[in-house]
C-alpha cells in the first residue's frame, strides 16, 4: 500500500511538473497580454500582473484592424472548408464503398498529396492566379488552402464511413431509397458527428495558413488574415510585445475552442446502437 | 406474395468464384434455409436475390417479373439483416416505417400498418425509443417489424439470430417459425447453424464452395444425405465415419467392421464389390449393451449431459480416413462417438459394449464422397 | 415505383457508375488545383523563368537550373541544415511525446485534463507559437534571458538572433514545442488499443514495469511510431511558417532549411525557374517518404 502512495505522488508531480513546463508558454503569452509594457521590461519578471489589464483586447480592437483579419481568415476557412467538404464527402463515401479501378491509385495519390511542401505549389499556383487575376483577392488563399484540406478530409471521411456497417445502406436500399438517397437519408445523417470533426479538422488547416497569404495576400491590406496581420505587428520596429501577444490570443482562441470541442467529439460515435 | 425462382446464378470476383451455377425453385410461402460453413457462398447469394450485389450470370424471378437487374428497393422483398441494421439515427417507430415512407404510403396507414406489426412482436411500448437504447433482443424484434410492416412478397434473412444469447435464440427460433405460419410469406434464411435450419425449414439447400450439395426437406436431409459432406454437417454430433473396404458376399455387400463382418443396406450391391468406401454411423444410433453388431470399447472420455451421455472412443486405426474434408473436425478423424440416452452411470476407464444395427448405416463412395445406396 | 431502365443508379449493374461519378468532383478539383500546378512547377524547373506568367509563351528547355543549384554552396548548406533539423526536432518531439503519452496514459484523478494540457500546443497556431518565443526569448527583457543568467549558464544577456548557433537551437525549441503533441496524440490512440490482458499476462508472468514496457508496450506501438515518425520528419523537412517568421533563414542562412530556400529565391529573387528545382528535388524525398509510410501503414492514417 505504501509503495502505491509513493507511485502516486511521484506520478503527480510528473504530471504537474510536465504539464506547468509544456503548458507555460501559453501561460506566458496570456501573463504578457495582461501587463502594462513598462511592466514587461522589469527584471525580475514578474509571473502575473499585479494590475490585470482586461480592456487590453477592447484596446487593441479599436486600435487595430484585428476583427478584419480575423474575419478574413474566417471568410477563407469558411470558403475552403466549404469547397473541401462537398468534395470529400463525396469522395471519401465512394473511396470506403465502392471498389472501383482507379479509386486506389486515387486514393493513394490524395495520400500522397498530403504529404507535398506548401513552399513547392505556392510557385505555380502564383503563376495560375496572377493569370486569373486572382492575386490579393480571398479567392486565391481559400483555392490554395482547398489543396491543403481535401487531402486530410477525404481521408478523414473514407475512415469514418469505413466505420458506419454497409448494412445500414443496404438496408436503406432494400426499403426503397436509392445509393444517393441511402447516403443523404441514413449515412450522412449518421455521421454528422464525424462531418463535424472534419470540417472542424480542415477549419484548423486553414486557419493556420501563413506561407499562401503571406504570398498572395501581402500587397491587398484589406484582405489580410490574422496570421498575416499578426507577423506584421512583430515586424514593426518597437515590438510591442503586450499588444502583440493580446493580438495573438485573439487569433489563437479559435483552433483552442475547436480543440476542445474536437477531443470530445471524435470520441462518441453515433453508430454505436445500430450493432449487436 | 410469389414463389422465386433462381436459375444459374453464378458469381465471381476476378478470379475467385463464389456461386457456381445456383438454382433454386422456392414455392410461395415456403420457408427455405441456405446452410453451409463459412464463405460457402450463401451469403452472397442472398444480397444477389435482395439486389444488393450483381450477379455474374443468371436470372432470378420473383413472381413472374425478371428482377435480375432491378434496383433493390423495386423488388418488394424484406431483408433482415445479422447486425440488424436498424438506423441509429431514426426512432423505433420511424425505423418499421421508414420502407412505407419511401414508397409514398400515406402517414395514416404507416402508423396503423407499425402499430399493427409491433402489436404482433410485441414491442409497443419501445415504438418511441432510439436503437440504442435497446437490447439485443428487442432490436432484432424492431428488424422483424421493419420487415413485417412492409407486406413484402418476400422476407431475406441473413443470420437473424447469431448476435443472440443461446437461450434466446432458441425463444426467438421459435417465434419466427410462428410468425411464419402466420404470414405464410416466402421466406429465404441464411444460416451457418445446422440447427436452425433443421428446425425452421421446410426445405434445406446445404452449400459448400459455391456449390449446392442437396436440397431436401429436413427429414429427408437427415436420413438420407446426399454425400459425406452433408451426413458431416448435419446433426449433432456430426455423423462417424470409418474407413473401409466392401466385399460381396452372395448377393449383398459387407463390410469388416470392428471385427464382425456387416451388412451393409444398399441396393446395388455388386457394383460396390472391392470399393474402398466410407461407412457413416450417426451417434444416436449407437446403443448401450449388446444388439445386432456389438462391440467392445475402452472409453477415452465421457462426456455426462445428465438425461444423455457422450462417449467418446479411440477409432481402430484400420477405420481412420486419411484427411477429413475441409470444416470438419480433425479431431473427428481419430474418434467415435456414442450418444448414449438415459445411460446407466458406469465409472470411466471400465469396458463398455456397444451395438448398433446395420441397417442405420450410411455407405459413402470414398473417392466421390457420393452416397450409395 | 418504376424508374427509367438507363438512369437507374440503383440496379446491382449500375451501381459502380454512382462511384465514378461522386468521385468525379474531387478528381477534377485535385486534377486543376494540385496536378496541374505540379506539372507547371516541373516545367518552371526547366526554363530559365523570373516571375512565372502562364500566359507568355514558354521559355527554351534547359538544365542550367539543375546544374546550378548542384553547384551551389547555398544549396548544399540548405540540404545540411534541413537534415540537422529533421534530425534533432524529430529525436526530441518523439521523447516529448512518448514521454508525455506515457504519463497520461496511467490511471489518475484528473486525467483527462492532463490529457487536454499535454496536448495544448497542437492547438496554438504556428505563427503564434513563433510570437511567444520570440517574446520569450527577445534579447533585451525575454524571460529566457533572465532565467538562464540566474540559473548561472550565461553570464550576460544574449542575443539568441543573431548567433548562428543559438538561432538554430530556438527554432529547434519552437519546432519540438509545436511538433511533440502531434507525437503524443498518435502515441495515446496507440497505447489505447493495446489490449490490457497482455499487461495482465505479463504482470502474472512476473514482468516488472520496465521489462512490460520494453516487451509489450514498444513492440505494439512499433507500427504507429513507424507512420507517426514519417508524418514528424516530413512536417519537418516541409515547415515554412516557423522558421520564416521567427529567423527568415538567418543569421547567416544558418537556418535556411530547403523550404525557406526555395522560397527566398521564388519571391526574394523572383527566380521562380531556379526555386521550382529546388521545389522539385523536395517533392522527390516527400513521395519517397511517404510512399515509404504508405508501404507500412498499419491501416488507413
Amino acid at each position: 500500500m505504501k509503495r502505491k502512495a509513493t507511485r502516486n505522488a511521484l506520478l503527480y508531480a510528473g504530471v504537474v511538473l510536465t504539464c506547468a513546463i509544456l503548458v507555460f508558454p501559453i501561460y506566458w503569452l496570456i501573463v504578457t497580454a495582461l501587463s502594462e509594457p513598462s511592466q514587461l521590461r522589469q527584471l525580475p519578471p514578474s509571473f502575473w500582473p499585479a494590475e490585470p489589464r482586461w480592456g487590453v483586447f477592447g484596446q487593441i480592437i479599436a486600435e487595430r484592424p484585428i476583427l478584419l483579419w480575423l474575419g478574413n481568415s474566417a471568410l477563407a476557412a469558411i470558403g475552403a472548408v466549404a469547397i473541401s467538404m462537398v468534395v470529400s464527402v463525396l469522395a471519401g463515401y465512394s473511396l470506403s464503398r465502392f471498389k472501383l479501378r482507379g479509386g486506389q491509385s486515387l486514393g493513394l495519390f490524395i495520400l500522397t498529396a498530403k504529404m507535398l511542401p506548401a513552399t513547392l505549389l505556392v510557385i505555380p499556383l502564383f503563376g495560375i492566379f496572377r493569370s486569373l487575376e486572382l492575386i490579393g483577392s480571398l479567392w486565391s488563399i481559400i483555392l490554395a488552402h482547398a489543396t491543403l484540406i481535401i487531402p486530410f478530409t477525404t481521408w478523414m471521411l473514407k475512415g469514418y464511413f469505413d466505420t458506419i456497417p454497409r448494412e445500414l445502406e443496404q438496408a436503406a436500399m432494400v426499403d426503397g431509397c436509392s445509393p444517393l438517397g441511402a447516403m443523404v437519408r441514413v449515412i450522412l445523417p449518421i455521421s454528422a458527428p464525424g462531418l463535424a470533426a472534419t470540417a472542424l479538422y480542415g477549419f484548423v488547416l486553414s486557419w493556420s495558413d501563413y506561407a499562401y497569404a503571406r504570398t498572395f495576400l501581402t500587397n491587398a491590406q484589406g484582405n489580410w488574415t490574422a496570421n498575416l496581420g499578426i507577423t506584421t505587428m512583430k515586424g514593426e520596429y518597437i515590438s510591442n510585445w503586450s499588444d502583440i501577444s493580446a493580438a495573438s490570443i485573439l487569433v489563437a482562441l479559435p483552433i483552442l475552442a475547436i480543440y476542445l470541442v474536437l477531443e470530445r467529439y471524435l470520441v462518441g460515435g453515433l453508430t454505436a446502437g445500430a450493432e449487436k | 406474395m410469389a414463389g422465386i425462382r433462381i436459375d444459374s446464378i453464378t458469381k465471381s470476383y476476378g478470379g475467385l468464384t463464389v456461386l457456381k451455377g445456383f438454382s433454386l425453385d422456392i414455392a410461395d410461402g415456403e420457408f427455405v434455409v441456405l446452410v453451409g460453413p463459412s464463405g460457402c457462398g450463401k451469403s452472397t447469394m442472398l444480397k444477389i436475390l435482395a439486389g444488393l450485389e450483381e450477379a455474374s450470370s443468371g436470372t432470378i424471378s420473383i413472381g413472374d417479373r425478371n428482377v435480375t437487374d432491378l434496383a433493390p428497393g423495386d423488388r418488394d422483398i424484406a431483408m433482415v439483416f445479422q447486425n440488424y441494421a436498424l438506423y441509429p439515427h431514426l426512432s423505433v417507430r420511424r425505423n418499421m416505417g421508414f420502407g412505407l415512407k419511401m414508397r409514398g404510403t400515406d402517414a395514416g396507414e404507416i402508423d396503423r400498418r407499425v402499430a399493427d406489426a409491433a402489436k404482433i412482436l410485441g414491442i409497443d411500448h419501445l415504438l418511441d425509443r432510439r436503437p440504442r437504447a435497446l437490447s439485443g433482443g428487442q432490436r432484432q424484434r424492431v428488424a422483424l417489424g421493419r420487415a413485417i410492416v412492409r407486406e413484402p412478397q418476400a422476407f431475406l434473412m441473413d443470420e437473424p439470430l447469431s448476435n443472440l444469447d443461446a437461450k434466446l435464440r432458441v425463444h426467438t427460433r421459435a417465434e419466427i417459425s410462428a410468425l411464419h405460419k402466420r404470414l405464410r410469406v416466402t421466406t429465404i434464411y441464411v444460416t451457418h447453424d445446422q440447427t436452425e435450419a433443421m428446425t425452421m425449414a421446410d426445405r434445406i439447400v446445404i452449400m459448400k464452395d459455391g456449390v449446392i450439395q442437396q436440397i431436401a426437406s429436413p427429414e429427408v436431409m437427415f436420413r438420407k444425405p446426399a454425400n459425406l459432406f452433408v451426413a458431416g454437417f448435419i446433426g449433432s454430433p456430426g455423423m462417424n465415419f470409418l474407413k473401409a473396404k466392401a466385399q460381396a458376399s452372395g448377393g449383398g455387400a459387407t463390410a469388416k467392421l470392428f471385427g464382425h463382418d456387416v451388412v451393409l443396406p444398399v441396393a446395388n450391391a455388386d457394383a460396390l464389390a472391392g470399393k474402398e468406401i466410407v461407412v457413416g454411423l450417426r451417434p444416436e444410433h449407437i446403443a448401450a449393451g449388446p444388439g445386432q453388431i456389438s462391440f467392445t470399447v475402452t472409453p477415452r472420455l465421457i462426456e455426462s449431459l445428465g438425461s444423455e451421455q457422450y462417449v467418446y472412443v479411440d477409432l481402430p486405426e484400420e477405420h481412420r480416413r486419411e484427411t477429413v474434408s475441409a470444416g470438419e473436425d480433425e479431431a473427428r478423424r481419430s474418434a467415435l462417438i456414442a450418444r448414449l440416452i438415459n445411460p446407466e452411470p458406469g465409472p470411466p476407464g471400465e469396458t463398455l459394449t456397444l451395438s448398433f444395427d446395420p441397417a442405420r448405416l450410411h455407405v459413402f463412395d470414398a473417392a466421390s464422397g457420393e452416397a450409395i445406396r | 415505383m418504376p424508374r427509367s431502365a438507363f438512369l437507374d443508379l440503383a440496379r446491382p449493374s449500375r451501381r459502380h457508375w454512382l462511384g465514378y461519378l461522386l468521385l468525379a468532383p474531387a478528381v477534377l478539383l485535385i486534377a486543376l488545383i494540385i496536378v496541374y500546378p505540379l506539372f507547371v512547377s516541373v516545367d518552371l524547373s526547366f526554363q530559365n523563368v523570373n516571375i512565372a506568367r502562364l500566359d507568355q509563351p514558354r521559355r527554351p528547355f534547359t538544365t542550367a537550373n539543375y546544374e546550378r543549384l548542384f553547384a551551389s554552396e547555398e544549396f548544399w548548406n540548405a540540404c545540411w541544415v534541413t537534415f540537422k533539423l529533421v534530425t534533432i526536432v524529430s529525436f526530441f518531439c518523439f521523447l516529448l511525446g512518448l514521454g508525455t503519452a506515457l504519463l497520461v496514459n496511467n490511471r489518475f484523478k484528473g486525467q483527462t485534463l492532463a490529457r487536454l494540457l499535454v496536448a495544448l500546443p497542437w492547438a496554438i497556431p504556428e505563427v503564434i507559437a513563433v510570437v511567444i518565443f520570440a517574446w520569450l526569448f527577445d534579447s533585451s527583457f525575454g524571460l529566457m534571458n533572465w532565467l538562464f543568467i540566474r540559473l548561472g549558464l550565461v553570464d550576460q544577456t544574449t542575443n539568441w538572433f543573431s548567433s548562428p548557433e543559438a538561432a538554430f537551437a530556438v527554432v529547434c525549441t519552437v519546432m519540438v514545442w509545436k511538433g511533440y503533441p502531434f507525437v503524443s496524440i498518435m502515441m495515446l490512440a496507440g497505447l489505447q488499443s493495446i489490449p490490457e490482458d497482455f499487461y495482465n499476462a505479463a504482470k502474472v508472468d512476473g514482468a516488472r514495469a520496465w521489462q512490460r514496457l520494453l516487451h509489450i508496450t514498444i513492440p505494439s506501438l512499433m507500427p504507429v511510431i513507424g507512420v507517426t515518425l514519417v508524418l514528424v520528419m516530413l512536417w519537418v523537412f516541409r515547415d515554412f511558417s516557423i522558421i520564416y517568421v521567427l529567423t527568415g533563414g538567418g543569421p547567416l542562412k544558418a537556418t535556411q532549411s530547403l523550404s525557406i530556400m526555395t522560397y527566398e529565391q521564388a519571391f526574394g529573387f523572383f527566380k521562380m525557374g531556379y526555386a521550382s528545382a529546388i521545389g522539385v528535388i523536395t517533392l522527390i524525398v516527400c513521395v519517397i517518404a511517404s510512399r515509404l509510410m504508405i508501404a507500412r501503414a498499419p491501416d488507413n492514417i
